[in-house]
C-alpha cells in the first residue's frame, strides 16, 4: 500500500510537472483569450487564474494524441464564455452594428494603425460567441476546428464569419 | 486581402507583449479553488436537495406527530415522508448523473447544454417540492377545521366555500412567493449562460 501511494504521488508530481510546463510553453493562448473578455488587469488575473484551474482540472482527460494546444483553446474559451461567473468586470456586450456605427462617427481614420486600432476595439465589443468565433479565426483556426470548438456546423460558422467580415469592411470602407 | 486578414497579421504581433507567467508561480494557482458556475451550481443544488430532509427532521418532534394524529392525518403523513425520499433520491441519482456528463472538453455548446440540463433536474425537483408542499398545505388546513379539537365549537358554522378559497388563496400566495425567490436567485446566476447558450443556438439554425 505504501509502495503505491509513493508511486501515486511520484507520478503525479510528475504530471503536475509535465502540465506546468505545457501551460507556460502555450500560455500566451490564455492570456490572449484574458484580454478579449476582460477589461481590466485584475479581472484578467482572475480569468487567468480560473482557467489554469480548469485546465488542470481536466487535464486527465486530455491525451496525447492531440495537440495540447488544441485541446486548451476549448477548455480557455469554454471557462471565458461559460465558467467565468464573474461578468460584472468584462466588457458589456452591445449588438456589433451599434457598436460599429458609433466607432465610425467618432474616430474613422484611414491609416492601416488606426483601423487596426478601430478593429480591435470593435472586435472586444461583440458578444461571447461572436468573439470566440473571431479569436479562433484570428489564430489560423480552420473552420472545422472552430465549428468543432464551439460546437456549430461549418456551414454556420462560414457565415457569421463571412457576416463578421463584410461588417468590419463597411467599417473601413464606408 | 480582406480588412480581418490585416488584422490576423497584426494580432501575431501582439505576442510579444503579453505578459508571461513563470512555471514556479503557476504551481500555486494549481491548489486555488475553483470560483466557476459549475461549481455554485453544485453547491446550491445540494443544499436545496438536502434542504427538505433537515426541515423533516428538525420540524418533526412529538408535539407534531401529536397534532397530526389529532387531525387524521398520520399514516398519510407517513406515506408522504416515504414518497418524498423515494423522489428525493430519484432526483438526487438523475443530478448526479447530469453533473457527472458536464465536460469542459465538451464544444461551447455542448457544455452549456449540459450545465442547463443540471440545473433544470434541480428546477423539477423544486417544483415537486413546492407543489407537494402546497397540497399538504392545503389538506392539513382542511382538515384542522374538519377534525382538530380548537374548532370543536366552530365546525357547524363554518362556510365551507370560503373556508377552501381561503386556504387555497393563502397556499397559492405562500408557494408563489418560494417560486418568485427561487426564479430571481437563478434568473441572476444563469443570466449570461442562457444569453450565450441562446446566441450559440441561433447560429445553430
Amino acid at each position: 500500500m505504501y509502495t503505491y501511494n509513493k508511486n501515486h504521488r511520484v507520478l503525479s508530481k510528475k504530471t503536475e510537472h509535465i502540465f506546468v510546463q505545457l501551460l507556460e510553453e502555450n500560455q500566451n493562448i490564455v492570456h490572449k483569450i484574458c484580454r478579449l473578455y476582460t477589461n481590466d488587469q485584475d479581472a484578467h488575473n482572475d480569468l487567468f487564474q480560473e482557467i489554469t484551474i480548469q485546465l488542470w482540472k481536466a487535464y486527465p482527460k486530455f491525451r496525447g494524441d492531440a495537440k495540447f494546444s488544441t485541446w486548451m483553446y476549448r477548455v480557455a474559451l469554454n471557462t471565458a464564455i461559460t465558467l467565468y461567473r464573474k461578468s460584472k468586470r468584462s466588457v458589456k456586450t452591445q449588438e456589433f452594428e451599434n457598436v460599429a456605427f458609433k466607432i465610425k462617427a467618432q474616430e474613422y481614420d484611414d491609416t492601416e494603425e488606426k483601423q487596426l486600432s478601430v478593429m480591435y476595439a470593435a472586435i472586444k465589443q461583440l458578444n461571447d460567441i461572436d468573439k470566440a468565433l473571431v479569436f479562433l479565426y484570428l489564430e489560423d483556426k480552420n473552420y472545422t476546428e472552430i465549428s468543432d470548438t464551439l460546437g456549430i456546423t461549418e456551414v454556420n460558422a462560414r457565415v457569421k464569419m463571412n457576416r463578421i467580415k463584410k461588417k468590419l469592411k463597411s467599417i473601413l470602407n464606408p | 486581402m480582406d480588412e480581418l486578414d490585416l488584422l490576423k497579421k497584426d494580432w501575431k504581433k501582439q505576442d510579444a507583449h503579453l505578459p508571461h507567467i513563470k512555471a514556479k508561480e503557476i504551481y500555486p494557482l494549481l491548489l486555488k479553488k475553483s470560483s466557476s458556475i459549475v461549481k455554485w451550481i453544485f453547491l446550491i443544488s445540494i443544499a436545496e436537495l438536502i434542504l427538505g430532509v433537515l426541515l423533516n427532521f428538525f420540524t418533526a418532534d412529538q408535539r407534531f406527530w401529536e397534532i397530526i394524529e389529532d387531525i387524521h392525518l398520520k399514516t398519510a403523513n407517513i406515506i408522504m415522508y416515504i414518497i418524498d425520499y423515494i423522489v428525493l433520491g430519484f432526483f438526487i441519482f438523475m443530478f448526479y448523473k447530469r453533473y457527472r456528463a458536464i465536460n469542459t472538453t465538451d464544444s461551447a455548446s455542448a457544455l452549456m447544454k449540459n450545465i442547463l440540463k443540471t440545473r433544470k433536474i434541480v428546477k423539477y425537483y423544486i417544483i415537486y417540492v413546492l407543489t407537494s408542499s402546497g397540497i399538504t398545505f392545503f389538506i392539513a388546513f382542511i382538515f384542522t377545521l374538519l377534525y382538530s379539537n380548537k374548532f370543536e365549537g366552530l365546525r357547524t358554522s363554518i362556510n365551507w366555500n370560503k373556508a377552501i378559497a381561503i386556504g387555497l388563496i393563502v397556499t397559492i400566495i405562500f408557494i408563489g412567493i418560494l417560486w418568485g425567490i427561487y426564479t430571481l436567485l437563478y434568473g441572476i446566476l444563469l443570466r449570461k449562460l442562457k444569453k450565450n447558450y441562446k446566441e450559440i443556438k441561433r447560429l445553430e439554425i
